[in-house]
């Protein structure tokens, strides 16, 4: 039934996290205003979260090695989550139950794949 | 490929135009959208290849020449897939565009097979089925806007 290892998949997990952070942090820098066109790219914010991205493709090869391919996608949908959380509490987005059901729908598939799979 | 994307632009309509003329516009139009949505379709199966090379990476010695390869494999088709998505997106209505993102899980269960003889259980697919169906059911979350293909 089971044929993944559960720490492996927490990596992945992390790593989707991760990349959730940096995706903030871009759009942080992108709703800042910079004096030179360099800055846009080159500032702290920018730097730091293609670092954090950087970090987050060497996880998933780390997690590749106890988990499946498929399952990589799968689990990969866990940043809708994160974008949302991040969006409502950062950038005070707003949150409809079309979202809240789309999340639990992506949660359920997501245990449905791990546990039945 | 790369280049159809980047250079591919859809014809704006004209002020003045016959009945004939408007509905070969219509005609190209929608041949135009067709082309889109299997640019979107070919760009996405390619970006979800980078998952194949991360697994192939992961059975490497860490920084080994094998491993270095499909690293760089890795980052082009991101880069690839960055550029592509800008351009698509500039086309296709976002919720249109988030929503078909998706399929990569399906392409992760084929590669998956293909590539690590991976099986494919009913478990499985009523899984991805969910996950695929929150996915869309978000990208349309947002406004009213239909889906436009």
């Amino acid at each position: 039934m089971k044929n993944f290892s559960i720490a492996y998949a927490l990596i992945l997990l992390f790593g989707v996290f991760i990349s959730a952070v940096s995706q903030v942090m871009l759009k942080k820098s992108a709703n800042k205003k910079y004096d030179s066109r360099i800055k846009e790219y080159l500032n702290p914010l920018v730097i730091f979260a293609y670092l954090i991205f950087f970090m987050a493709t060497l996880l998933s090869i780390v997690a590749y090695k106890g988990i499946p391919l498929s399952m990589g996608p799968v689990l990969e949908a866990t940043s809708y989550i994160y974008v949302t959380v991040f969006g409502v509490k950062i950038f005070k987005e707003k949150l409809g139950k079309k979202k809240i059901i789309a999340l639990l729908l992506i949660i359920t598939g997501i245990m449905i794949y791990s546990l039945c799979g | 490929m790369y280049q159809s994307i980047l250079l591919l632009n859809i014809p704006q309509r004209t002020e003045k135009q016959t009945d004939f003329e408007s509905r070969g516009f219509a005609l190209k139009t929608v041949y135009e959208k067709i082309k889109l949505f299997i640019l979107l379709h070919l760009m996405l199966m390619i970006y979800s290849f980078s998952g194949v090379c991360s697994k192939k990476a992961a059975g490497t010695t860490f920084l080994s020449k094998e491993f270095c390869l499909y690293y760089g494999m890795i980052i082009f088709l991101l880069g690839f897939y960055a550029i592509g998505w800008q351009q698509i997106i500039k086309k296709l209505p976002l919720t249109t565009a988030f929503s078909n993102k998706a399929v990569t899980i399906v392409w992760g269960l084929v590669w998956g097979l293909i590539f690590f003889q991976e099986t494919i259980t009913v478990g499985k697919i009523i899984g991805v089925i969910i996950v695929i169906s929150g996915v869309v059911l978000y990208s349309y979350a947002d406004g009213n806007e239909e889906p436009k293909l």
